[in-house]
Formats: structure tokens, C-alpha cells, sequence
């Protein structure tokens, strides 16, 4: 019997809970990654001449930025196709999926809309379950977490893969397509659109989840009216949660093989590289350039794209770090 | 015969605590207030104000009715005048603290009693120099952080210079915090902004060691050594350290007091979890100063601009040596203030009074 509703999870998991399972046997890891951009490349210059920086193109691409990928489809869309390319890749079984979690940054990606008020409860999550023959998965939007949402959505997987027994596999993924001709620059980046669909399995020794923080300072929780503040906030929050997680499973800066970051600004990666002692040699750096920052996808897309590199080693130690608005920062440590 | 003395920059920090302690002096007949500011300078008979400003030439843009009786009769000067802005120009800096110094000189050497001329300087002449800082050390080539540092450097080079035709002494204070017994700041300083900035989450890092010393003094003992050593035991050619010396906190220590002080005297401050300041090392600060100045909007660049003259100095670390200064003035038993006890008490000023914006506090600010 499979999961189709919260009720059955929760009693599911309280089984789980009870049962002799000790934590060895019950690994979770990551075992695939697909992501589709925004078909439209467009270079800082041509932003900055469509109206859409707000600092000059220049000064981006010092900052590492040499484009954005916009998206003419919506984030449903581009959900859709990430997802169907896992799928495709990898074969599983559609009805092994045990469970959905559908991220998106901003409520337009959460909804469905029709010109019905009533639309808005239309989720996606549903309609993409449905569309994709995901039938026996239990679906979950994960929101109001910005940037979060995908690395939330895998730490919220992987504890529903530990809590019910029975559970093998979870499906996670995260769409955001900014409103068509709306800024393309956030505190210094630029923005990019686009989905990531990540598959996470129990037992599985690909990409082990080994350690997750997050904190929330809901003081900056006006992202506009706070930007200086959260940008000041930034860097020593952002130090002490990857100090504090690498602590959780004893592990010290040097251990660390690589970073995959959240496609911010190169300069703010030097920074907080200082900050938390780690050398620039260890930074997956290569998408920041070619594809800016996809919202909630970046650090995924880019431990898809380093194992695809050959970069990543069996056993390497991963810091996966992100920021999103909220004010919420995350930091996982993955072994390859 | 008792002591006529000549104050300039009698509303500056020191100024303001000096004048009065002065004023009560037995031996202390008439003070000559030098100030462009018409400030309040207590109720003293003693203290008459002088109109006057030591960068109007050698003639200190006195009356020249007024001139001729302060040359005659004054016999103690205490130079306490200074462009302490640490954001100046150097070329500003210069006018004030070398230039200005240079007029004082010239006007002193035409009293005709003068038997002390008491120079205010700051231990932070000693600039990027690490290590140990000794009183009479005047050797400084590692640079300095502000203009502020070079231009009293170069004053400390043209007072030496003069010594020998002038009784001078160098009183070097170090960073003047506020009132050990009511916590007030009469004048903010770079200091108490950068507290506000932590305060209100626009200081993301401080560079320097998290052992590094940060050298904070008392109003009322650094107002009280001034008037000993200017007043009571003048000593020609010497130079003296007013500061905290070995007993400075360390930073990581000094944030963590700030911290417990902004949760004790404004305990709604703790749900914003603001986290302290990350102490990184220079290049990072001054890469982050970088990308604020390339792309921070207003208030960030001010933020930054309050701190950046200011705060480098924390990744030069130093001790100030102070053990003859200390000697003298425990002799007299005038020991320092707890840093321990007064730095919560200035924080606490700081919280309550808005940074001296509520002028209704009791004793407050402006008062």
C-alpha cells in the first residue's frame, strides 16, 4: 500500500517510528538531478539596456554575472519538463514515488490561476502529480522560504523517507519564471528562470544527506524595505550556520572538497569564502557566469553539473549553502 | 602666584570635563576658554570665553584687545583643540592639528610666563605599528589607517621638535567612551556609531583578531589625568599614555558585552536576533567596504563610510604601555574606572537616550 494521503503518512510514520530500523540502514541520498533554464540567454548588457538592472552591467559582470536565462513558458512548465527529463534519465518507476514536494520563491508559482478567485487553489503539485502519472506520491508545496525552497523541500523529503518505513523514494522540485519583463537584479545578482528536479532515495550511498541547518531571523522578513540590513545580515549568519553544521557531523572547513553554492555574486562568494575559511579553488564557480541565479535550483543544478564535470569524488565531502528571502538561510553537508 | 590657563577646543570631549576640573583647582586663578562655538562652558567665574580659533594664524583670531592680557598673564596652555574626524581629508586634518598647533606655538612663545604647554594627542600616532606601544615612542612608519592618525603624528614630530624652546609635554589619550559614572557621551565618535550599527544590524564585520585589544577610556579619568599632568605634575619633553593599557578587552570580548548590554537594557532587542559582528581580517573587511562603495545604495555606503576610517585600526593589534603614567596618577589616587563596569553603562546611555536623540533623560544628553 502506497501513500495518497497525510492521514495514512502520519500513521505510517508513527509505525516507522517504532519500528527496529536503526539509522545506518535508513541513508538517504540523492541519486538523480535534472534541470531545464529559461530557453532566452540574455547577456547583462542587453538587460541593462531593456530597463532591467539596477546596477550597471559592467559592475555585474565584475560580480561574475554575464547573463540571465528567461523563460517564455511558466513555472509550471518548466516544473513539468524537469521533472519528465528525471524521469526519463533515470526510468524509475513512476509509482515508486512515495511523495512530491513542489518549491517555488514566489505565490504566482504556487497557484494555477484562472480568472475564477477561487483559482488559487489550484495547485500545481496536484496537477503534476496527476499529469505525470505520479499516483501513489502524497504532494506538498513548500513556500515562503525564497530561495530555500528546493534545499527545504529534500530536508523535509528525506526526514518523510526516515519516518515512514515503507517509504523509498521521494521527488522534489522547485520552478520560479519571473513576471515577463520585471527586474532581473535582487541585492546585487541576477536573476535566472528556471526548474531542478531532484530524486532522493532511502539506502541509496549517491550523494548522502549527512547533516541540514536552517535558520530563520523573521526580523528581515521585509525584503524590500530590509535590504540593507538583510545584506549586512548576510555574512555573519550565513558564517555561523556553516560553522554549526559542519559541526553537527564533526567535520572542520578542510574537510570539505567542495562548495555548491547558490549562484550569488562572486564577490559575495569571496567574502563569505574568508568568512568560513575555505579556499576559492574549492567553489564550483562555472555556473555563476553561464547562468546566474536560478532562484531555488542553483545549488543542485550545480552538484548535477560538478559530478558531471568529474569534479566530485566517491566519499568527497559536499557544503551546499543558500540564502533565501523570509529571512532564511540553509546549509547542507552531502558525502558524495 | 595662581595659574592662568589657556584651553583650547574647551568644547570638545575632553574640553568640556577639563575646563571644570580646572576651574575648581585653588591654584587655578582664571581660565581663557579659546572656542569659535558659543557652547555653554559652565558657570565658573573663573572661565571666561575667548572667542578665538587656532587655524586664524598665529594671532589664534583673538581681539587684539583681548590679546595682550591672555599673552601677559597666561602661564599653563592645554591644547585640546583637534579635528578628531577620522573621515577628514588630510589636508583638513593638517589645517586643525598641524597647522593649528603651529599658530598655538607661535602665540605661546610669546608669553612671556608660560611654563607649561600641555598638548592632547592620541596613542594612535603609533598607526598600522603592531605589538607594543611605549610612551615615548616616536617612530611610526608602518603608515596610519586615518588622517586623523598621520596628521597628530606629524604634530607629535613638530612638538618634539620643539621642546627644546618650549616647556611641552604629550598627553597621547586613547578613545575616549563616555562618563564612567552616568554612562553619557557628550560628543559621538566613530565609536558609538558603530554601535548603533550593530545595533540596528548594518555591521555585518569588524576586522581584526578576536584577541586584539580595543584601548577604551573614561571621560572623567581621562578629563582628570589631563589636569594633573597640565596642571599639577608638568614634566617638560615627556610624553604620557592616558589610556586603558593592559587591562583593554579583547574585541570578542567587547561584542559580547555589547550584545549582553543591548539585551539587558532593551530586552525586545533579542527577537531580533541580530548576530554579532563577524571579526575577519583586513582584506576581507576592506573587500567588503569595496563592494558597499560599488554597489550599496545610501544607506549602506554611510554605514560603512561611519566605520570604515575608523574600525581598521582593530586589524593593526597593539598594547599601549602605560606603567609611568599609571604610577603617577595612582600616586595621586586617581585609579582608572573598570572598563568592565563603565562600558555597560555607556551602552546603556547609548540604548536609552537614542544615541543622545532624547533629550529628555534626566542628566541626558546636551544637558
Amino acid at each position: 500500500m502506497r501513500y495518497s494521503s497525510m492521514k495514512v503518512w502520519e500513521g505510517r510514520c508513527r509505525e516507522g517510528s517504532n519500528s527496529e530500523q536503526g539509522s545506518d540502514l535508513m541513508q538517504v541520498g540523492i541519486s538523480a538531478i535534472e534541470y531545464v533554464l529559461g530557453s532566452d540567454r540574455v547577456s547583462v548588457e542587453e538587460l541593462e539596456a531593456r530597463g532591467m538592472l539596477d546596477s550597471p552591467a559592467a559592475r555585474l559582470s565584475e560580480f561574475g554575472f554575464s547573463c540571465a536565462r528567461l523563460s517564455r513558458e511558466s513555472s509550471y512548465t518548466l516544473a513539468t519538463a524537469a521533472v519528465s527529463k528525471l524521469l526519463g534519465t533515470t526510468g524509475v518507476d513512476r509509482t515508486s514515488i512515495d511523495a512530491l514536494f513542489y518549491a517555488g520563491a514566489t505565490p504566482g508559482c504556487h497557484a494555477v490561476v484562472t480568472p475564477d478567485p477561487l483559482s488559487a487553489f489550484n495547485y500545481p503539485v496536484a496537477q503534476l502529480q496527476y499529469e505525470l502519472e505520479l499516483t501513489h506520491a502524497a504532494a506538498f508545496g513548500v513556500s515562503q522560504v525564497g530561495c530555500l525552497g528546493l534545499m527545504a523541500s529534500v530536508a523535509l523529503a528525506k526526514d518523510f523517507l526516515l519516518s515512514c518505513e515503507i517509504a523509498r523514494r521521494a521527488l522534489c522540485v522547485s520552478a520560479d519564471v519571473l513576471p515577463a519583463g520585471c527586474k532581473r537584479e535582487m541585492i546585487y545578482n541576477v536573476i535566472s528562470d528556471g526548474a531542478c528536479a531532484v530524486l532522493l532515495e532511502k539506502e541509496c550511498d549517491r550523494n548522502r544527506i549527512l547533516a541540514y541547518r536552517q535558520v530563520t531571523k523573521g526580523y528581515y522578513w521585509n525584503s524590500i524595505a530590509q535590504k540593507n540590513e538583510i545584506t549586512a545580515a548576510y555574512f555573519p549568519t550565513a558564517r555561523n550556520i556553516v560553522r554549526d553544521t559542519l559541526a553537527d557531523v564533526s567535520l572542520n572547513s578542510s574537510d570539505i572538497s567542495c562548495i555548491l553554492p547558490h549562484n550569488v555574486s562572486l564577490r559575495s562568494w569571496e567574502i563569505l569564502l574568508s568568512l568560513i575559511q575555505i579556499g576559492r579553488e574549492k567553489l564550483f564557480a562555472e555556473n555563476i557566469a553561464k547562468m546566474a541565479h536560478v532562484i531555488a535550483a542553483d545549488n543542485w543544478i550545480n552538484l548535477r553539473d560538478a559530478a558531471e564535470t568529474g569534479r566530485l569524488h566517491h566519499g568527497d565531502k559536499l557544503l551546499l549553502f543558500t540564502f533565501g528571502f523570509g529571512a532564511n538561510w540553509a546549509c547542507m553537508v552531502l558525502e558524495h | 602666584m595662581a595659574h592662568t590657563v589657556l584651553v583650547t577646543g574647551a568644547t570638545g570631549m575632553i574640553g568640556q570635563a577639563l575646563v571644570p576640573l580646572l576651574a575648581r583647582r585653588n591654584d587655578v586663578g582664571a581660565i581663557f576658554a579659546l572656542t569659535h562655538a558659543s557652547e555653554y562652558l559652565g558657570s565658573s567665574c573663573k572661565v571666561t570665553p575667548v572667542r578665538g580659533d587656532v587655524t586664524a594664524g598665529p594671532a589664534l583670531g583673538i581681539a587684539p584687545e583681548s590679546s595682550r592680557e591672555i599673552l601677559d598673564r597666561t602661564d599653563v596652555i592645554v591644547h585640546a583643540a583637534a579635528n578628531t574626524r577620522f573621515s577628514a581629508s588630510l589636508d583638513e586634518a593638517r589645517t586643525v592639528n598641524l597647522e593649528g598647533t603651529k599658530n598655538l606655538l607661535a602665540f605661546a612663545s610669546h608669553c612671556p610666563r608660560l611654563k607649561a604647554f600641555a598638548a592632547l594627542s592620541t596613542v594612535h600616532v603609533a598607526g598600522k605599528r603592531t605589538g607594543t606601544i611605549c610612551e615615548e615612542d616616536l617612530d611610526h612608519t608602518a603608515g596610519f589607517v586615518n588622517s586623523y592618525e598621520q596628521s597628530k603624528y606629524e604634530t607629535e614630530l613638530l612638538l618634539r621638535e620643539r621642546m627644546s624652546a618650549l616647556p611641552i609635554s604629550v598627553l597621547r589619550l586613547s578613545t575616549v567612551l563616555g562618563s564612567s559614572t552616568t554612562g553619557e557621551v557628550r560628543r559621538m565618535a566613530a565609536i558609538h556609531h558603530a554601535l548603533r550599527l550593530y545595533y540596528n544590524s548594518l555591521a555585518p564585520m569588524i576586522p581584526g583578531k578576536p584577541d586584539s585589544l580595543v584601548d577604551l577610556i573614561a571621560a572623567e579619568y581621562a578629563a582628570a589625568a589631563v589636569e594633573h599632568f597640565a596642571a599639577e605634575y608638568f614634566q617638560a619633553g615627556r610624553t604620557f599614555h592616558i589610556c586603558c593599557g593592559e587591562n583593554a578587552l579583547t574585541l570578542v570580548h567587547l561584542l559580547q558585552l555589547t550584545r549582553e548590554a543591548f539585551l539587558r537594557y532593551r530586552p525586545a532587542w533579542r527577537k531580533r536576533a541580530i548576530e554579532m559582528p563577524a571579526i575577519v581580517d583586513l582584506p576581507t573587511f576592506e573587500l567588503f567596504v569595496r563592494s558597499v562603495e560599488e554597489v550599496g545604495d545610501n544607506i549602506l555606503r554611510s554605514s560603512v563610510a561611519i566605520i570604515k576610517h575608523f574600525v581598521p585600526q582593530l586589524g593593526y593589534p597593539k598594547i599601549f604601555r602605560d606603567v609611568e603614567c599609571t604610577r603617577l596618577l595612582e600616586a595621586k589616587g586617581l585609579l582608572k574606572p573598570s572598563v568592565l563596569e563603565f562600558y555597560p553603562q555607556v551602552v546603556c546611555w547609548l540604548v536609552e537616550s537614542g544615541w543622545g536623540e532624547i533629550r529628555t533623560l534626566a542628566g541626558g544628553a546636551g544637558a
